[in-house]
């Protein structure tokens, strides 16, 4: 019988399988940070269970860990206590853990695949939603929330109803690679099938615009499949992915008998049926900013931004939340994108805070200076990506530009650290959320590839990247 | 279940304005019921009541996986969410630790319902009655599976069939 990827993953991980109602799923990886674990840990202990299959489970710590000067003690008691308290869970009971001064530190979905903890074919849970970020080596990856942390530490296995195959076909070549990336295409997708477009589904994107994007890029797009409401997004595995895979520090001994096996059977059969389809073009498709408080609510960078009518399409709550964006957001219809003036810029999340991404931002920096009137920041996505670009010297492209460069975990994507907006402030982001209040109460956050963000820290303003002589 | 409604007539109510970041380091659930909805509504606290219930419109709960968003409403007394659907991951820790009931209405009982309503949900017969305004209205069925997991009180309650 024909199978798409999705289905194939599935099939060889379930455990039990009912005729209606959920199966239960044998999890391959568990990782785990320091947020969403703890209660499932308190879980565990009143009921005397143990972590099934500690091996199988990595934790480190990024939502909250700041990204200052870390021989400093952490001065927020309560992002303290929560930091050691994954330490002593993960002592109690076995588990991996890269602390805040392990060279292996950072952004969970960062470190999963640069490590060789992320396979093709496995299935991967963690309690965070981007989780979805690692099914762009064609695992099955699926973000949970703290009641199925605990029951995968204990049964490493979980019930889940079976999603939906959604296939999003990528077709056509971009003209200029560095300066319309992943996330312009992810974030088209996106304003296109709206923010509830892949509910209950799990996202296979397929076509020659996908399999042109390295490992980072394709990443940038998998994360995003939760913010179009999908359970997770995948893309079949290929020489890149097996390339990039390769003498990692967990990647298994018998690599290349399992390379030889992903290579025959991580595909969608020809004539596999999807339940969805959607097709991007990507010709033509230009630089993209967020305008409004969801994803969805994005425009090319050329547009100017769309009344309430124009973005609903006849549909009341759509139009009442575009005014509710707009007045959020302090932005009145028909403004010019590159007319919006920004006072931040962060450069980091687990979007879009890979070497890649750092190296083509730094392009646009070198030998420039951030505007007078924008604070900025570049928070590599693990302590792994940031040794590397400082063997490249990028550190001091940003740093010579008056950026600020960090140390890596999830910063002001999601606020959590000391690295917030204040209210008013208007911030170029690389993250994945432009809620209201997202990075910081009052915050105004405008959704941009790492080129966009850089681009917008030295002009003070969003500009057309394409403009730009970037190669 | 009787209680009445607190009414958000928009879609995409996101898990960051339910709970906003920086309480994910709060392990009180007490005081983290303090913050619930903050991010949208400051006054939520002092205006919700034991037993009250949240209508909606489409995509409730997107977003981040925390399911501190579930245990704040359900600690500020929020019993049931009513939306015209629900962001998966929300709708799967509402129900696995059994916070609050997870229910999915039709366009009739979005619109019917307003702010301040007397509710009453019949779960066993799918069905919402507004005391209001002498309307009855129909919710979507728990599936089977659901059903059972809300029946025997979350998740870790439930033991599967042997069958």
């Amino acid at each position: 019988m024909s199978e798409t990827l999705f289905e194939k993953v599935w099939k060889s991980h379930v455990i039990v399988e009912k005729e209606s109602g959920p199966s239960l799923i044998y999890i391959d990886r568990h990782l785990v940070h320091e947020v969403t674990s703890p209660q499932a840990f308190d879980g565990l202990r009143m009921n005397n269970r143990q972590v099934r299959r500690p091996d199988l489970t990595i934790a480190t710590m990024d939502h909250n860990v700041p990204t200052s000067d870390r021989s400093l003690p952490i001065l927020d008691q309560t992002s303290a206590v929560q930091i050691q308290t994954l330490e002593k869970n993960c002592k109690d009971f076995g588990i991996t853990l890269f602390d805040i001064n392990s060279p292996n530190q950072g952004i969970v979905h960062v470190i999963g695949p640069q490590l060789g903890i992320t396979l093709p074919g496995s299935t991967i849970v963690c309690g965070d939603s981007h989780t979805s970020t690692h099914g762009a080596f064609g695992a099955l990856a699926l973000g949970i929330g703290t009641s199925d942390v605990e029951h995968v530490l204990a049964s490493q296995s979980m019930w889940l109803e079976k999603p939906k195959p959604f296939e999003i076909k990528v077709e056509g070549k971009i003209k200029n690679p560095h300066a319309v990336t992943a996330k312009d295409i992810v974030l088209s997708i996106i304003k296109n099938i709206g923010t509830g477009g892949g509910t209950g589904t799990v996202i296979e994107y397929t076509g020659q615009g996908i399999s042109d994007l390295s490992m980072e890029q394709r990443m940038t797009i998998c994360n995003m499949s939760i913010e179009a409401g999908a359970r997770a997004g995948m893309i079949a595995p290929d020489e890149k992915t097996f390339d990039y895979l390769r003498d990692r520090k967990y990647t298994p001994k018998n690599y290349e008998s399992l390379v030889e096996q992903w290579r025959d059977t991580l595909k969608t059969d020809s004539d596999a049926k999807f339940e969805k389809e959607f097709v991007l073009d990507i010709n033509d498709i230009a630089p993209q900013v967020s305008w409004g408080t969801n994803p969805g609510m994005t425009c090319d960078v050329t547009d100017n931004i769309p009344t309430p009518d124009e973005y609903s399409n006849g549909d009341e709550n759509q139009k009442k939340g575009a005014q509710k964006a707009l007045d959020y957001m302090d932005l009145k219809s028909g403004t010019a994108i590159e007319d919006i003036k920004i006072n931040r810029v962060f450069i980091g999340s687990c979007t879009n805070a890979r070497l890649e991404d750092l190296i083509e931002a730094s392009k646009v920096v070198n030998g420039q200076k951030v505007s007078s009137d924008v604070s900025a920041m570049v928070v590599p996505g693990s302590q792994m990506v940031k040794k590397q670009a400082e063997e490249l010297g990028l550190d001091k492209i940003f740093i010579n530009a008056n950026f600020e460069w960090r140390e890596a975990g999830c910063s002001m994507c999601l606020g959590m650290n000391p690295d917030i907006l204040s209210p008013g402030d208007r911030c170029a982001s690389t993250s994945n959320r432009n809620f209201e209040g997202r990075q910081g109460t009052g915050g105004r956050t405008h959704l941009v590839s790492p080129v966009m963000a850089a681009a917008a820290a030295i002009n003070g303003h969003f500009v057309d990247v394409r403009k730009l002589d970037l190669k | 279940m009787k209680g009445n409604i607190v009414k958000y007539a928009r879609d995409n109510i996101d898990t960051d304005v339910i709970i906003p970041g920086q309480y994910l380091k709060v392990h009180d659930y007490a005081e983290l019921a303090t913050h619930a909805m903050e991010g949208l509504d400051p006054d939520f606290h002092s205006k919700i009541k034991e037993g009250d219930f949240i209508l909606s419109g489409k995509n409730f709960g997107c977003g981040s996986s925390r399911e501190h968003a579930p245990i704040a409403l359900s600690h500020s007394g929020v019993k049931a969410v009513l939306a015209l659907s629900f962001a998966r991951i929300f709708y799967r820790n509402s129900v696995d630790g059994a916070f609050l009931l997870p229910i999915e209405i039709e366009q009739d009982a979005y619109d019917g319902i307003s702010e301040g309503d007397e509710i009453e949900i019949d779960i066993s017969n799918n069905e919402i009655k507004n005391n209001t305004k002498n309307q009855t209205y129909k919710m979507k069925p728990f599936s089977d599976i659901i059903g059972k997991i809300i029946a025997a009180g979350g998740l870790f309650k439930y033991k599967p069939d042997s069958d």
